[in-house]
């Protein structure tokens, strides 16, 4: 087995005209945790953007090798199927569509995409019981309305408790700090470090060092005007601390 | 869209001339109507509907799925004549393909018809690039201490949703089925299998 699981080369990518990115290059290993840190604009959400394969972005340039495929030709649902999670920055409210259903729909189609049967209702709520304790929603958010009515900080549990659902082999999560009191930053990262594997990697989209206390990244990386333009280790996140990204 | 309003200015004229009622409601009855109209036909829903007893109440929900070459209309008159009749209308479609939608729906509250309570809504989908939609919802008060109101809106389906719900691995075409699903649930809850399927023909 391929021990990169991640491999962009010069990805260079917009929206309406104007490019973000201007060549990111970026490896991932399995089983690593790296952070992407950079001021405002930097093109950090157009990263997750574009990998996910959200509409409206287009590629002007690059590759993105994932798993052995090119992930840039792949539909966002095939992603998904790959294995690639992203939590949202601003996760969308669904009005009339339980997190329940929701989430048996997602969970069916992946297991279709490979070739299996859909989960019992049994084995579904089992599921589904033990992934919100991991991020102690209590049972009941199963019946409400994705994400309408919620705080900030259960947006962000719901996403971590998705990504839980859905197991992912690469997870990126955009600014899921943002928002957060350090109680529920807690029990994001908590959620994250339990989902973790020696298989499975995750890229961490971040303004601040403050998650980075948490969940402990091998590589930290710079981003700033859709350039990575210093990539170090874990240190590299008190040097933005103290300096700021204007040292860059 | 098209979305008129008058308030009751000018002077009070039977809405009903020369074209008695469809229903006429009296006093303290209750008259319910339910329209589904599914693709593979062409429907045109005439209704003229006289609250004409005291009490009386109307509720009416229409849902319509339509598609290439379909025209659906809705052409609807609801007079509150006597005191105290509560009506509520909703109707909600998915208008695909170059489906040709029309919904006028007219509401007057005659003089005299004090403490009416009358809603209207027309919630409209356009799924198909060449789809039409003309929504003309109207009211007329000439009674006091009345609550009345009436919405409209033509919209397409909600792209941040449906990547949100994509990113999860729920393919596009099921995204979009639950997304019109939830839209329609308020009008018909519990929607049927033959509502799911007809949904799923359209997209």
């Amino acid at each position: 087995m391929n021990n990169v699981l991640l491999k962009i080369s010069g990805l260079k990518a917009g929206i309406e005209g104007k490019e973000i990115l201007r060549g990111i290059d970026l490896e991932i290993s399995r089983g690593e945790i790296h952070a992407v840190m950079g001021p405002n604009g930097a093109g950090k959400s157009t990263l997750g953007a574009v990998l996910t394969g959200k509409p409206g972005y287009e590629v002007t340039g690059g590759s993105v090798v994932y798993d052995g495929h090119d992930l840039l030709a792949m539909a966002p649902e095939e992603r998904s199927w790959a294995g690639l999670f992203l939590s949202f920055q601003y996760p969308v409210e669904i009005p009339g569509v339980t997190i329940s259903s929701f989430l048996k729909t997602a969970v069916n189609a992946k297991r279709k995409a490979a070739g299996l049967e859909p989960m019992s209702a049994k084995e579904f709520l089992a599921l589904q019981k033990e992934k919100m304790a991991l991020v102690r929603m209590k049972p009941e958010f199963a019946k409400r309305d994705v994400n309408v009515g919620f705080s900030g900080g259960e947006k962000k549990r719901n996403e971590i408790f998705q990504m839980a659902m859905l197991s992912p082999t690469l997870s990126i999560l955009d600014e899921t700090d943002s928002g957060l009191d350090v109680d529920a930053l807690k029990i994001v990262a908590d959620g994250v470090n339990a989902l973790h594997t020696p298989e499975t990697s995750a890229i961490i989209i971040t303004h601040y060092r403050k998650l980075l206390d948490y969940i402990r990244p091998d590589v930290v990386h710079v981003l700033k005007e859709g350039r990575i333009v210093a990539t170090g280790g874990p240190e590299l996140a008190d040097v933005i601390e103290n300096e700021g990204f204007d040292r860059f | 869209m098209i979305a008129s309003d008058r308030m009751g200015h000018g002077k009070y004229i039977d809405p009903f001339r020369g074209m008695p009622p469809t229903h006429t409601v009296g006093a303290g009855e209750k008259l319910v109507l339910e329209y589904v109209i599914l693709p593979g036909e062409s429907r045109e829903v005439t209704l003229r509907i006289d609250l004409a007893g005291e009490g009386a109440e109307a509720e009416i929900r229409g849902l319509y799925l339509s598609g290439t070459d379909e025209k659906v209309r809705f052409d609807i008159v609801l007079q509150h004549r006597a005191p105290g009749c509560h009506s509520r209308q909703l109707f909600k479609g998915v208008a695909a393909g170059n489906a040709d939608v029309r919904f006028e729906g007219k509401i007057v509250v005659a003089p005299g018809a004090d403490g009416t309570e009358a809603f209207q809504e027309s919630h409209n989908i356009l799924l198909g690039e060449t789809a039409q939609v003309e929504t003309s919802p109207q009211l007329e008060i000439y009674a006091d201490d009345v609550k009345c109101s009436h919405g409209a809106t033509v919209g397409r389906l909600n792209e941040d949703e449906l990547f949100y719900m994509r990113s999860r691995g729920i393919p596009e075409q099921e995204a979009k089925a639950l997304q019109i699903l939830s839209f329609l649930s308020p009008v018909i809850p519990g929607a049927s299998s033959d509502i799911e399927n007809a949904v799923r023909s359209l997209l």
